[in-house]
């Protein structure tokens, strides 16, 4: 039986392991940065998984490449499920087991049950994917590269009203994201001169909208504007359009995903997105668009851009902490963004707020026959 | 015409969940075992038409191989979990468990084969034509409509006229009686769970079509399955049917007095409604303490 004595020597030798694995600086600078993704990567949202995934893969394929760090970086990835509970254990593992110091996270409910983790392991949190307006200044670790759908709804408003779509009707996943869009929807088309006549809740897991079909006929709105994501967008989009609805679809950028391109049905569909101009000059842009082309045969989707810039993000504030001979940290990488501000990044340059939210203009793009997409505003 | 229209995606939904609950209550009928994978058959035969369709069969082949999986399933679990289980304790609880990590596994195995989103088919059965000003109805209504109608009919029409369908009637009531008639218990168990599973394809086929299927798709009709065959009248074929006409009508309609999200919870109020008032069902036999 090991008694309180032997547990203490433990303990000491314990805490003197990390000197004896590394003796010297130069070896303990070759430690790698840990970095951890905390995306959906199973279950009805998988998919945005995937494409969040293969964004920041290419940034740590050019970060290498560029030799642009004296550490390498290991990414981390734990499966959230895309829902609160997961983001909640899932970044409770990479802070504690992983000690992960900068973390990629997408989906509003998985990021607001993940940053008070985040804020007291003084760890970064990134968010490129989930877009609920309460996402902003949620904690001063966490940040945007993703601009959140208040800014999306402020931009779409006037432009529905002006073309005559005042009566909007709503249907949103009751979570934290669809209840924070359909609150900035009500304000931003009240401000504009429209109105939401009807908002109708739905689970994240249901799949018949037949029903709610009929009630949006009987409402007879000039729009019907849906705030869900994942492969529940496709069946909303296929049930309203087979049960009579014809009035224009509209949506946020979360429609904006390889099922909902190849469903006949959400051609005319108009949905907001961040400006992506893939024939940007700027060489950082260049070269992203160039190779990802080159590897996957198609022009990349804005959550391949902000996770690419989220990761690009953290090589340009670390290296500039080692040349200040700082160490990364999430304090360091915090204070380092706010004494910046402004970064060489995949669109142009990225200037963030006191917030860590980085500001981009919003484009209207309608979905045309064969799932192409054309910027209508 | 908001109600009217209720009521048609009502009838809709309930006919599919009315085909699942009636091939429960059969083989809880005649053998009385809580056949809770019923759901996993569904699912199965639901994968197995989307697949087999997907790779270029035509709707009956793929019709029929989805048939096939489910009677596969549906005679297995007979065959390979319920008869040793039955040969050492029999226990409720041991069955239901059994069962229950059937459809789990099941799961886990469309998950892994198929992937954990939805899949859907696109036909223009689903595309919804107005019948009269503001009421919309798709051909996928009327050919519920029929084969539930023909499948009832001539299920009920098996039960009441063939040796083994009146077998089946009288398994759950005496399987000595039966074997001195000449009729082996065994085999009418294996026909119930061939019939019972065979009749969730119907429902499967029309719901990879209407609303698309993900591999849990299985537990939530399983569900419903139970709550129709409770409000119909257990182990009664006939109120299950009715069961479940009655929850699909009920989960849609709510939804003109209550919120949107409240529409699934509509069924199971139904449920508590027959159990607090009518705990016989609706065309289930009275019990005496």
């Amino acid at each position: 039986m090991i008694g309180r004595r032997g547990l203490m020597i433990g303990a000491t030798m314990a805490s003197a392991i990390p000197a004896l694995t590394y003796p010297d600086p130069a070896q303990a600078a070759a430690s790698p940065y840990m970095l951890g993704t905390l995306f959906p990567m199973s279950g009805p949202n998988a998919e945005y998984g995937e494409i969040f995934t293969a964004g920041a893969d290419m940034a740590l394929a050019h970060v290498a490449a560029d030799k642009m760090l004296r550490r390498p970086i290991v990414m981390k990835a734990v499966d959230s499920l895309a829902t609160p509970q997961g983001g909640a254990i899932g970044m409770s593992r990479l802070v504690n087991v992983d000690r992960a110091i900068y973390v990629l996270v997408g989906f509003t409910g998985v990021s607001k049950a993940a940053a008070p983790i985040g804020m007291r392991a003084k760890s970064i949190l990134v968010n490129g994917g989930g877009i609920g307006p309460d996402l902003a200044g949620l904690t001063p670790y966490f940040w945007n590269v993703i601009p959140l759908a208040n800014k999306e709804v402020e931009r779409l408003a006037p432009w529905a009203v002006a073309k005559g779509l005042k009566r909007i009707a709503a249907v949103y996943v009751d979570d934290p994201y669809g209840i924070g869009v359909v609150s900035s929807l009500k304000s931003s088309f009240s401000k504009a001169g429209g109105k939401v006549v009807a908002a109708y809740p739905i689970s994240p897991t249901d799949q018949e909208f037949a029903a709610i079909a009929a009630k949006l006929r009987a409402v007879k709105p000039d729009a019907v504007y849906f705030a869900s994501y994942g492969a529940q967008q496709s069946e909303i989009i296929k049930q309203l359009r087979n049960n009579g609805v014809t009035q224009q679809l509209l949506s946020p950028s979360s429609v904006d995903i390889p099922s909902v391109h190849a469903l006949p049905q959400s051609k005319g569909l108009i949905y907001t997105a961040q400006s992506a101009d893939w024939n940007s000059p700027d060489p950082v842009t260049r070269r992203f668009v160039q190779d990802w082309k080159a590897k996957y045969h198609k022009d990349p989707v804005p959550y391949n851009q902000n996770y690419y810039n989220a990761v690009l993000l953290f090589a340009l504030l670390a290296s500039a902490l080692e040349k200040q001979g700082k160490p990364v940290n999430g304090e360091n990488l915090r204070n380092q963004l706010l004494a910046q501000r402004s970064f060489p990044l995949v669109g142009g340059t990225g200037v963030f707020d006191d917030n860590g939210d980085i500001s981009l203009p919003i484009v209207i793009k309608q979905f045309q026959a064969g799932g192409k997409v054309v910027k209508i505003a | 015409m908001l109600f009217a229209q209720l009521v048609v995606a009502g009838i809709q939904t309930g006919l599919l969940y009315a085909l699942t609950a009636a091939g429960f209550a059969i083989i809880f009928g005649a053998t009385r075992i809580f056949h809770v994978a019923q759901g996993a058959a569904f699912a199965l035969a639901g994968y197995a038409f989307l697949m087999s369709n997907a790779a270029g069969l035509a709707w009956p082949l793929a019709a029929l191989l989805a048939v096939v999986v489910a009677v596969a399933f549906g005679v297995g679990m007979e065959r390979w979990v319920y008869r040793p289980i039955q040969r050492h304790e029999a226990s409720f609880f041991t069955v239901f468990v059994a069962s229950f990590g059937v459809t789990i596994i099941a799961q886990s195995l469309i998950e892994v084969s198929f992937g954990r989103g939805f899949v859907t088919l696109s036909t223009p059965l689903t595309q919804a034509r107005p019948l009269l000003p503001g009421l919309y109805v798709a051909p996928v209504f009327w050919i519920a409509l029929a084969v539930t109608a023909a499948l009832f009919l001539g299920l009920a029409v098996f039960l009441r006229f063939t040796r083994a369908g009146i077998g089946l009637r009288a398994l759950s009531e005496s399987p000595e009686l039966l074997r001195s008639y000449g009729l082996s218990s065994s085999r009418l168990s294996v026909l119930a769970f061939a019939i019972g599973s065979a009749l969730c394809v119907p429902g499967a086929i029309l719901t990879a079509a209407v609303t698309g299927l993900q591999p849990s798709i299985g537990a939530h009709v399983m569900l419903i399955s139970l709550a129709a065959t409770i409000v119909g009248g257990i182990g009664s074929v006939s109120g299950a049917a009715c069961g479940g006409l009655l929850l699909g009508i009920a989960e849609n309609l709510s939804i003109t007095l209550l919120n949107t999200q409240w529409s699934e919870a509509a069924s199971f109020i139904v449920l508590f409604a027959f159990i607090l008032l009518r705990p016989r069902g609706l065309f289930g036999l009275a019990s005496t303490r």
